[in-house]
């Protein structure tokens, strides 16, 4: 029996005897399942102080702590290994005494650590000295096979072809036929100076070769999929001049939207009102609002306005802006501030948004007073709009960029 | 000396721009000449010239009073007329916003802020230093009076490194005046 046991419906139990047997839960009054048995958390439970660090377990490290595997542990590793791998892995266990293992478990503080944790299972291409091909493998001599050479090489295939070929002979031999003369190592793993790849292709750091995907392409998929030529959108491309695979490829969304009310003398008029935001992720920025009676009409419609009202954002290396600046509207004041590489987006979700749309990538931003979406969002694009241009602050005072940038991230002292 | 009268030039010089004024004037000092220079010398204002209460001529080509105009020439100080002198400032537009965008006072009349060149230069890196904050936008500039006269706070810097200015003292200068593009 659960503790909170839920109130139930008194008319219920009185048809309890009639329905004997199975054991059916009367009617509750609030939605969360009923539970009969005693409730046991799904997984054991591990306590913080039941646990040790890594420093205790090194601290604390006995001989006796390696054991020699049990009969069991080698019917696992047989499964695994192969024999002559299980006769290693006894032979290296067999040659490392426990206690000398038990003095030296410890996580290194000589000069000479590593500085990543490794188990030295695999070959990291990126940290490991790279596998390459010996030198030997070169063979300088190597020519490409003639028309004649492939003829013998086919005359012998036919001559050597078993009674009953099938299709698989005839792939074997187009797998493995030489295209050189020479040396077979050169052809088949020849040695190279280059350093090899990180990962081959199709390989990725989680086994799964999975494309990424920009930002722009994910969006266009919620937005231009539904898309044949309306009129509102041939009007827009129209009146900007976008293709509608640019237009496609934007990246939209709706940020504000909710119901508002005009009271006139026949009674209230409800309509949608939507803010949405258009970017192209690398520079271009619009918000457009607009009002309909239809939900999903004042979505496109906001949208259209702000493909239409896309403005460049002035950004700092492509990633960031140009010195802190602050916007407000109404009550909503916030500021945005300039960032190094790498910080991220540390601000609110709105601001979050429109960074991503335009393609900023280091930014913080803090919203002071009244966090009203609508005028944060109003607020955020006024700001993005009045930076700075250094070279227009550099002609302004007459001098040179190098002058002006030096306050900017000043670098140089 | 009192930042009273230095705080009313900051003010002034706001107000100035806000009304797109091209040449106005604050009382003459020691302490405002040498701010204004180094303000011109910054590019923040076109040209700082001495004069009584009414502006003085115009440069025949400039079209602002200049400090080397050979036609007008410049009325020198005298004890006489040293009390009615006021600078006159050219103030700068580009692209009709001002150029001296906004001035204001980092220490108070009622306190003064010190500051070391350890301090100044995380300062100009843009961070904060006890009560002074970093320079963080483009083109924003603080003017700081050292032992060699008021300087624009990269200029200490960039002087101390060389070794020119005094580095013994622990607080070598007083925070003055922050003016932003």
């Amino acid at each position: 029996m659960s503790f909170a046991r839920p109130a139930r419906c008194v008319f219920c139990s009185f048809t309890r005897g009639v329905s004997a047997g199975t054991r059916v839960p009367s009617r509750q009054f609030h939605p969360s399942s009923t539970q009969f048995a005693n409730r046991k958390p799904k997984f054991p439970n591990f306590k913080a102080r039941d646990e040790k660090t890594l420093e205790e377990i090194t601290r604390d490290m006995k001989p006796k702590h390696f054991k020699p595997y049990t009969e069991e542990e080698k019917a696992a590793l047989k499964e695994e290994y192969t024999p002559e791998q299980l006769a290693a892995i006894e032979a290296g266990e067999a040659a490392i005494d426990p206690k000398d293992m038990a003095e030296q478990f410890a996580i290194r503080r000589d000069p000479m650590k590593l500085h990543y944790l490794d188990d030295f299972s695999t070959i990291e291409p990126g940290v490991d000295k790279h596998v390459r091909a010996p030198k030997s493998n070169s063979d300088y001599n190597a020519t490409l096979k003639s028309d004649d050479d492939f003829v013998e090489d086919f005359a012998r295939f036919f001559q050597e072809m078993p009674e009953d070929a099938t299709a698989a002979d005839w792939v074997r031999f187009a797998e493995t036929l030489r295209v050189t003369l020479g040396k077979e190592e050169n052809e088949l793993n020849p040695h190279s100076a280059l350093v090899p790849d990180l990962f081959s292709p199709g390989e990725s750091l989680t086994e799964e070769a999975k494309s990424v995907k920009p930002f722009e392409m994910q969006s266009s998929a919620r937005f231009g999929e539904s898309e044949e030529i309306t009129e509102a959108l041939k009007r827009l491309l129209q009146s900007t001049g976008y293709t509608q695979a640019f237009v496609k490829g934007l990246a939209t969304k709706t940020l504000v939207s909710h119901s508002v009310v005009n009271q006139t003398r026949l009674g209230k008029v409800r309509r949608m009102y939507c803010l949405s935001i258009a970017g192209n992720g690398n520079g271009l920025l619009g918000i457009g609002e607009a009002k309909s009676e239809e939900s999903a009409d004042a979505i496109t419609q906001s949208k259209y306005r702000a493909i239409r009202n896309m403005q460049p954002i002035p950004r700092y290396e492509g990633r960031t802006i140009f010195g802190d600046v602050e916007g407000k509207v109404g009550a909503v004041e916030l500021k945005l501030m300039t960032r190094p590489p790498g910080f991220g987006l540390r601000c609110q979700h709105l601001i979050f948004e429109m960074c991503r749309a335009a393609g900023i990538h280091d930014l913080a931003a803090r919203v002071g007073r009244s966090r009203n979406p609508m005028n944060t969002v109003k607020a955020a694009y006024d700001a993005l709009m009045s930076q700075r241009n250094p070279e227009d602050i550099a002609r302004a005072r007459g001098k040179k960029m190098v002058d002006v940038r030096k306050v900017y991230y000043s670098g140089r002292y | 000396m009192s930042l009273v009268n230095l705080a009313h030039v900051c003010s002034h010089l706001n107000n100035a721009t806000k009304a797109r004024l091209g040449l106005t004037s604050i009382p003459n000092t020691q302490l405002h000449l040498k701010l204004c220079l180094a303000l011109q010398n910054s590019g923040y204002i076109s040209s700082v010239v001495r004069g009584g209460p009414t502006p003085p001529p115009q440069h025949t080509l400039l079209g602002v009073p200049s400090v080397n105009d050979e036609v007008e020439g410049v009325q020198s100080l005298t004890q006489s007329n040293v009390a009615s002198r006021r600078l006159w400032l050219g103030l700068k537009y580009w692209q009709s916003d001002p150029v001296l965008g906004k001035m204001s006072m980092v220490s108070k009349p009622k306190r003064r802020i010190t500051i070391d060149v350890a301090d100044l230069r995380e300062v100009i890196r843009g961070e904060k230093s006890g009560y002074v904050e970093g320079l963080r936008s483009p083109g924003e500039s603080l003017y700081l009076s050292t032992d060699r006269g008021i300087m624009e706070a990269r200029d200490v810097v960039a002087w101390n490194w060389m070794g020119l200015t005094r580095t013994n003292s622990r607080r070598i200068s007083h925070e003055e005046i922050r003016a932003f593009a």
